[in-house]
C-alpha cells in the first residue's frame, strides 16, 4: 500500500502538546459520545528536512547501550517519526481514542544507514484498519528518506490495539488459536531495570506517555505500576545483537505481557548462520525470570 | 656519525646473539582516527569507548575487516573511568570485528599509543600473532570524577556495616568536605607541579627563547593545514560528530598571533615566562588505531604494506629530584635506539617528535646538540648531533592537531608509515623515520621504522 495523499507539516509535532489534545479529544468523545466514522484518515503527514540533535543522539546511545556512532539506530529512527505518527492518530477523523491503546507489534525495514549530519523527510499515516478478537487494530507507517531523495532508507509498519473499541462494518476475526506455552531457555542475559527506566527513555525519545513515567501517573491510566516502554525494550535487545547486523536488516517485534517497573527481564539471543558462517539473523525472545511469562520476542535479519 | 653508547643499558648486542631467533617482520597496514577535537566541543558527550570505537570501525571499513578475528587488540587511555577496566575488549565487541578478536588495555600515560604498536608488533615478529589492532583514545571532556578519599571509606564501611546502628554510625562520620569530588588533574603526584609547569623548567634551564616556541607551533599549523590541503588525511581519518579536521587546528594563524599570547606556564619565573596557550597542546578529545600484520597476512588480505615497525626503546628519568626534565626521557631512548642499530640522525628521513609542548621538542633538540650533556649524560664522545628542521613534523603534530594522551602514538605512526611509503627507498635504503613521544612519570617512548 503506498501513502495516501501528503499534507505537509511546518515542523515535527510536538508530543506533548499531542498528548494534551489526545486527552481533551478522548474527554470531550466521552461526554459528547461523539463518533468519527468507521475510516482512517484519507491523508499521510509529512515533514520534510527534519534533522536529529546529537546530543539527544548521544543520550539515546548511551542509555540503549549503543556505542554513540554517528549512525542513527533504528529505534531512534522510531521516535524521531513517532511525533509524526501520533499527529496522524491525533487528527479529528482519526476514528480510535488514541489514548490507552496498545502496542502488538513493530516491524522495521532498514534499507541503508542514515546519519545524523543528514536532513531527513519523514512521511507517517494510518493503515488497514481491522478486527481483532480484543476490539480493533490498525497500523501506523512512517518512511524516512533522506531530504529530496526517492529511496526509503527506514521504514517501520507499528500495529495499534484499540481494545474494547469494536467499529461498526469490521469483523471480528476469529478468536486465535490459544498461544503456544512458552517454556523459557536458558537465558544470554538479565537486565535489571529501575523504576525509573520509563523516564530514562522518556527523557531521550521525548514519548512522554504517562503509563511510562511514574506509578501514579500510570494509576491514573489504568495500570497498577508504570511500564517499561516497548521500544526501549526492543532497541535493547537490538542493540544486544550488535554489529553484526550490519547496515541494512530487518528488525521485528512482538510484544506480550507488559513489563512493570522496577522488573528483571530475562532475554535469549540465538544466533541463525549461513553454511559458511555468515549471519543470517538473531532472534530474540525476553521473559521474566520472576514468573517465566514472555514479555516480548523478535528477529533482527539480514537483508543481504 | 656513528653513535658510540658506552653507557646505554640497553642490549646493544642482542642483534648479533646466536641464540636470537630468526624474526619476522611486522608491518603497518595503515590507520585510522577520528579528528581530535578541544575538550568541551564535539565530543562532549562521547566516552572513551564510543570514540575507540568510532576510530576502529573506521579502520574496519577501510581495510574490510568485518567479522574478521584479529590476533590481538591493544589500546589505552589515559584518562579511564573504573568502570572501562575492559575498555579495548568492550570497544571490539561494539565493532564489526569478529566477537572472538582478543583485546588487551595498556597505560603508559602519553606513551599508550605507540608502547601498543611495539607490543604488538613484537608478537608478530615472535610469530605469536599474524595481525593486530594498536590504538588509543582520550578524552579530557567524559573525565572520570572521583568522590572524595573521606567518602570513599564511608561508602565502603558502610557497604560492610550489617545493621542500621552501624550504618547510622558510619554514616555520622560524613563531613561536608567529604562531599568535594576530586577532579583529575595534569600534576605529577611526586612533585605536585603541572606537566606545564615543570616543562617551564626544563625550557627554562635549556634557554629556549619565546620565539623559537612560537616558531615551532605556527609550523605544526602550518604544516597540519597544508596536509589537510594536500587530501594527506583522507586515508587516515573518518569523520565523527560532525567534525572532519582536527578542531584545534588554526590555518590562519600567523607568528604575530603567536606573540600576541600571555604565559600560561612558568609565570614565576619572571621574564624567563615563554610558554602560552598557542605554544603548549591544549586539552584534546580523540582516538586513533593501527593495523599491523606480518607480511604473509597483509599479502593474504591483499592490504597494503606501507612500513615496517623496526624496533623501539623507552626510558626514564629522575624529574623527582631535579636531575632531569620531567618530559626529557626520549633525549636518553633516541641515542641508546639508534646505537643499537648503528644509526645516526644522518640516517634518518622524518622526526616525528611529539609536540607536548614546543618547548619539550626543542628542549630535547637542544639537548642532542648540546656536547657536555652528551658527554656527559649520554655517555657519548660529543654531541649526538642536530635534527634537520626540514625533516621535522612535516604534516603538523600535537600542537595543531590537538594531543588526546593515549591516541597521539597511533596518530603518529599512520601518518609516518604513510609518509615513508611515499618517499621508498633513500640512497639504496628503506626511508627511515623517528617516532619520540614524551611522558608523564618522567617515560618517554621512541621507535623507527622504515619503509617497506
Amino acid at each position: 500500500m503506498t501513502a495516501p495523499q501528503a499534507v505537509i507539516l511546518g515542523e515535527m509535532p510536538s508530543l506533548s502538546k499531542l498528548y494534551v489534545n489526545a486527552a481533551a479529544t478522548a474527554a470531550r468523545r466521552r461526554l459528547l459520545g461523539a463518533h468519527t466514522g468507521t475510516q482512517l484518515p484519507g491523508s499521510s503527514h509529512e515533514v520534510r528536512g527534519v534533522q536529529a540533535g546529537v546530543a539527544n543522539l548521544t543520550a539515546y546511545q548511551h542509555l540503549i547501550g549503543e556505542t554513540a556512532s554517528d549512525v542513527l539506530p533504528a529505534g531512534f529512527i522510531h521516535a524521531l517519526t513517532f511525533p509524526l505518527s501520533m499527529s496522524v492518530m491525533n487528527r479529528d477523523d482519526f476514528p480510535l481514542p488514541l489514548l490507552g491503546m496498545i502496542h502488538l507489534t513493530n516491524k522495521v525495514v532498514q534499507s541503508a544507514p542514515v546519519l545524523f549530519t543528514e536532513a531527513l523527510d519523514i512521511r507517517a499515516w494510518a493503515e488497514n484498519l481491522r478486527g481483532h478478537r480484543a476490539g480493533t487494530q490498525l497500523d501506523l507507517v512512517a518512511e524516512v528518506r533522506g531530504a529530496g531523495e526517492d529511496f526509503v532508507r527506514w521504514r517501520g509498519v507499528s500495529s495499534y490495539l484499540a481494545k474494547g473499541v469494536f467499529l461498526p462494518g469490521i469483523d471480528k476475526p476469529s478468536p486465535a488459536a490459544a498461544p503456544a506455552g512458552f517454556t523459557a531457555p536458558n537465558p544470554t542475559a538479565l537486565w535489571q531495570l529501575g523504576v525509573d527506566t520509563g523516564r530514562a527513555y522518556a527523557s531521550v525519545s521525548g514519548d512522554f506517555n504517562p503509563i511510562h513515567l511514574s506509578v501514579l501517573s500510570a494509576k491514573a491510566l489504568g495500570l497498577r505500576r508504570s511500564i517499561a516502554h516497548g521500544m526501549y525494550l526492543a532497541s535493547r535487545a537490538l542493540a544486544d545483537v550488535g554489529a553484526m547486523k550490519g547496515d541494512a536488516f530487518s528488525w521485528d517485534v512482538a510484544f506480550e505481557a507488559p513489563v512493570f517497573l522496577p522488573a528483571r527481564v530475562a532475554l535469549d539471543i540465538g544466533t541463525v548462520q549461513a553454511e559458511d558462517g555468515a549471519w543470517l539473523r538473531s532472534e530474540y525472545v525476553a521473559w521474566s525470570p520472576h514468573s517465566g511469562r514472555k514479555h516480548f520476542s523478535g528477529s533482527v535479519a539480514s537483508l543481504k | 656519525m656513528p653513535v658510540n653508547g658506552t653507557s646505554s643499558t640497553g642490549p646493544t648486542a642482542a642483534a648479533g646473539s646466536a641464540a636470537a631467533p630468526q624474526l619476522r617482520r611486522a608491518v603497518v597496514v595503515g590507520g585510522n582516527r577520528i579528528p581530535f577535537a578541544r575538550t568541551g566541543g564535539a565530543y562532549t558527550k562521547s566516552s572513551n569507548q564510543d570514540m575507540l570505537t568510532a576510530a576502529l570501525d573506521g579502520l574496519i571499513a577501510r581495510f574490510g575487516l568485518q567479522d574478521e578475528r584479529i590476533g590481538e587488540v591493544a589500546a589505552g587511555a589515559v584518562l579511564k573511568h573504573s568502570r572501562d577496566f575492559n575498555l579495548t575488549r568492550e570497544a571490539v565487541l561494539g565493532s564489526a570485528l569478529s566477537a572472538e578478536t582478543p583485546a588487551y588495555d595498556v597505560q603508559q600515560a602519553c606513551a599508550t599509543g605507540l608502547e601498543t604498536v611495539l607490543g604488538l608488533a613484537n608478537k608478530i615478529k615472535l610469530g605469536q600473532i599474524d595481525s593486530a589492532i594498536a590504538g588509543g583514545v582520550d578524552s579530557a571532556s567524559d573525565a572520570p570524577i572521583a568522590v572524595s578519599e573521606g567518602l570513599r571509606e564511608i561508602l565502603l564501611d558502610l557497604n560492610r556495616a550489617k545493621t542500621l546502628p552501624q550504618r547510622l554510625q558510619v554514616l555520622s562520620r560524613l563531613r561536608p568536605k567529604d562531599l568535594a569530588p576530586d577532579a583529575p588533574n595534569t600534576g605529577e603526584p611526586r612533585t605536585g607541579l603541572s606537566m606545564g609547569e615543570h616543562q617551564a623548567l626544563t625550557t627554562a634551564q635549556w634557554k629556549i627563547t619565546r620565539e623559537a616556541q612560537d616558531e615551532l607551533a605556527y609550523n605544526s599549523h602550518r604544516n597540519l593545514a597544508a596536509a589537510y590541503d594536500a587530501g594527506f588525511f583522507d586515508d587516515l581519518l573518518t569523520p565523527y560528530r560532525g567534525l572532519s579536521k582536527d578542531s584545534n587546528l588554526r590555518a590562519d594563524t600567523t607568528p604575530e598571533k603567536l606573540a600576541g599570547l600571555k604565559p600560561v606556564f612558568g609565570k614565576n619565573l619572571g621574564a624567563a615566562a615563554t610558554m602560552t596557550a598557542g605554544n603548549s597542546t591544549p586539552l584534546t578529545d580523540g582516538a586513533s588505531t593501527v593495523l599491523l600484520a606480518s607480511e604473509d597476512w597483509a599479502d593474504a588480505h591483499d592490504l597494503p604494506k606501507l612500513a615496517t615497525v623496526l624496533d623501539g626503546e623507552a626510558a626514564a628519568v629522575d624529574f623527582v629530584h631535579g636531575k632531569d626534565g620531567l618530559l626529557m626521557a626520549p633525549a636518553f631512548a633516541v641515542p641508546r635506539l639508534l646505537a643499537r642499530h648503528g644509526l645516526s640522525f644522518a640516517d634518518i628521513d622524518f622526526f616525528e617528535i611529539h609536540e607536548a609542548f614546543a618547548g619539550t621538542v626543542l628542549s630535547t633538540l637542544a639537548a642532542w646538540e648540546d656536547e657536555e650533556f652528551c658527554r656527559t649524560r649520554l655517555g657519548l664522545d660529543g654531541a649526538l648531533g642536530s635534527v634537520d628542521r626540514a625533516k621535522l613534523n612535516v604534516n603538523g603534530s600535537s600542537l595543531a592537531a590537538g594531543h588526546p594522551f593515549a591516541a597521539t602514538g597511533g596518530r603518529i605512526v599512520a601518518t609516518l608509515a604513510k609518509m615513508l611509503h611515499a618517499k621508498g627507498q633513500v640512497d639504496g635504503r628503506p626511508a627511515r623515520g623517528l617516532i619520540s613521544i614524551c611522558a608523564a612519570g618522567g617515560q618517554g617512548v621512541v621507535a623507527i621504522l622504515e619503509a617497506h
